[in-house]
């Protein structure tokens, strides 16, 4: 928590690594973290303002100040809530991430995947990084944390069917070994290997769902998280396993350091949620 | 493109800049063919003759780097210290130490395309234990500060990209990437390993939207927006089959290196027996690739005497020099 603190810029966000510029994504994730623990500390309020005078015209949020375009970053910053962004700039980010789909899954790339027989996993849309590009794991995953929070005030027929397109979109992309690649489970008839951190988002964001592909991944997940090789990846395999009650009793003490702000983050809320409070799924 | 014969693609391509590139020089404006320098090293593993040969490396390209910020891009890819899949650690930190010995001020950078955990993949490929201070010196650029560059007359869809301002603001970007096949684009060289200073910050993990403008027109803008580089590629182990991830290792025992991107990439595309002619993104930085490989002027081992025929994909058979 006080490295945290003691990271933050004088402009009110988080870099990704001690001195760098204020990005939207380790701001949102340590503000997430804060939040929990510490809602009247200064620093919120003065990360909250800088997130504020940072949201486009749109609705969504740019990666970092000086970019013209609003990204995935807008979910994990959505995942703050109505109450600490203020109702109408959470509104307007909902709206952001409902407009938002993967290219590859445009009337016209339906059409031409249709006519080439290619996988049916296409036809749930997920979301993209970037505006423009094709859907992938972790922003359909975050952008699904993000509405079921939303969902929570707003339960609308428009956000459960992204909902449910969206695990649709995940569950038809874990790959053969039982977790989730970035992307696609297959590349040019190679099967692609499961990640930890992806299947640890993926996980999270199916909380709740039941299915053979969930069981699976909970095997994987659990094989792979005392070997994992970054503070994230661990991070996120353990609020995967929490969210679907499966992290092992035998609990270890994580040995990766976190190296950026975003990992220190994820790691105090990992921590949190294994004491029952986890601020991605409340 | 593998479908493409000599004929077709020299008529398709002949209207293009030369390949000689100044090192400060604006890259895509006409000018006479100027010589290109590449040099071929041979090196049969990563040992400490590394370091001298780095060395003399430099000295014969007579670089003016005294007192210049110079920017070492490796290629991070995996975490999996025991494959060809990123650049060696030892030839980076003799890449360090030369360019110091000749006065650069240098640091290393890189922002990998699929992993986020930048500093972990580069402890897990053993640059920690290898480059004493590594973390001092090292950026990652998929996060560091970024700047919106305008592209001029671009090859790809993209008006403008943004770009790590790390290697924007260096006097001299060193690309050292893997001597690898490449599925999508035939080989990934030292133009490819460019992408690595496009912002995963601001476009993700992929940087997707380099597919979707188009991967070798992508390549030749990033090779046209960075006209300060020079390249080392590491050659010693390199990997082929289905690179740049899931291929298998290949004993190349080179290292080659040149002011030059395109003319080091042509080079290395004929050691591994792949026709220049046929790689897609050379054509569109370059133009006549044919005529422009006439602009190389090569020192060191001849090409032909450390030629090694790296497997290709059967999509890719046609490249085959």
């Amino acid at each position: 928590m006080t490295s945290l603190l003691t990271s933050q810029n004088m402009d009110g966000g988080w870099p990704y690594q001690r001195g760098g510029p204020s990005w939207t994504e380790p701001t949102a994730y340590a503000l997430l973290a804060l939040i929990g623990q510490r809602p009247a500390v200064e620093p919120v309020a003065r990360a909250l303002r800088w997130l504020q005078a940072s949201q486009r015209a749109d609705g969504g949020w740019p990666p970092q100040a000086s970019v013209r375009d609003s990204t995935w970053v807008t979910a994990v910053v959505a995942l703050l809530g109505p109450i600490a962004l203020g109702r109408a700039a959470h509104r307007n980010a909902i709206t952001w991430l409902l407009r938002q789909t993967g290219e590859d899954t445009n009337l016209l790339m339906r059409a031409r995947q249709f006519l080439m027989g290619d996988s049916p996993s296409h036809t749930f849309p997920g979301w993209p990084w970037f505006p423009g590009t094709s859907a992938w794991v972790t922003p359909t995953a975050l952008s699904i944390l993000a509405l079921r929070k939303a969902a929570q005030l707003d339960n609308s027929p428009q956000i459960r069917a992204r909902l449910d397109m969206g695990a649709s979109y995940l569950l038809a992309h874990a790959c053969s070994d039982g977790g989730w690649n970035y992307g696609a489970a297959r590349a040019l008839d190679y099967d692609a290997s499961s990640y930890a951190e992806t299947t640890g988002v993926a996980l999270l964001a199916l909380a709740g769902r039941h299915s053979a592909e969930i069981v699976k991944a909970c095997g994987w997940a659990q094989s792979r998280l005392f070997a994992c090789q970054s503070s994230e990846a661990e991070s996120w395999l353990r609020l995967g396993l929490l969210a679907h009650g499966q992290l092992p009793v035998d609990n270890r003490v994580s040995m990766r350091i976190p190296r950026t702000v975003q990992n220190t983050a994820l790691a105090l809320l990992a921590t949190a949620a294994a004491q029952g409070r986890n601020p991605f799924l409340e | 493109m593998p479908g493409l014969n000599r004929r077709e693609f020299l008529q398709g391509c002949s209207l293009g800049p030369p390949l000689g590139l100044a090192l400060a020089g604006c890259a895509r404006s006409p000018r006479a063919r100027r010589e290109s320098l590449v040099s071929v090293a041979r090196a049969p593993d990563y040992g400490q003759e590394l370091y001298g040969e780095l060395r003399r490396t430099l000295a014969d390209h007579r670089l003016n780097i005294r007192g210049k910020r110079v920017l070492l891009k490796p290629n991070l890819v995996e975490f999996e210290p025991d494959s060809p899949i990123n650049t060696h650690p030892v030839l980076v930190h003799a890449a360090v130490e030369a360019f110091r010995a000749f006065g650069a001020d240098v640091a290393i950078g890189e922002g990998p395309g699929h992993r986020r955990n930048t500093l972990d993949m580069a402890e897990a490929a053993g640059y920690f234990r290898t480059i004493p201070h590594f973390e001092d010196l090292f950026t990652d650029l998929n996060v560091d500060r970024v700047s919106q560059v305008q592209l001029s007359r671009p090859h790809s869809r993209l008006k403008s990209i943004y770009l790590a301002q790390s290697a924007l603001a260096c006097d001299l970007l060193v690309s050292m990437p893997k001597m690898k096949t490449h599925h999508w684009v035939g080989a990934t060289l030292s133009m490819k390993n460019l992408f690595g200073v496009v912002s995963g910050g601001v476009y993700g993990w992929p940087k997707n939207i380099l597919h979707w403008a188009g991967i070798p027109a992508c390549i030749a803008d990033l090779y046209h927006a960075l006209p300060r580089h020079f390249a080392i590629v590491d050659g010693i182990v390199g990997m082929e089959g289905n690179g740049p991830i899931q291929g298998t290792p290949k004993h190349a025992g080179v290292v080659v290196a040149g002011r030059d991107l395109a003319a080091v990439d042509a080079t290395c595309c004929q050691i591994m027996c792949i026709d220049p002619l046929r790689i897609e993104y050379l054509r569109l930085a370059v133009g006549n690739v044919d005529d422009s490989m006439q602009s190389i002027r090569q020192i060191g081992e001849p090409v032909h005497r450390v030629q090694c025929k790296f497997d290709l994909l059967p999509e890719w058979s046609g490249i085959r020099l």
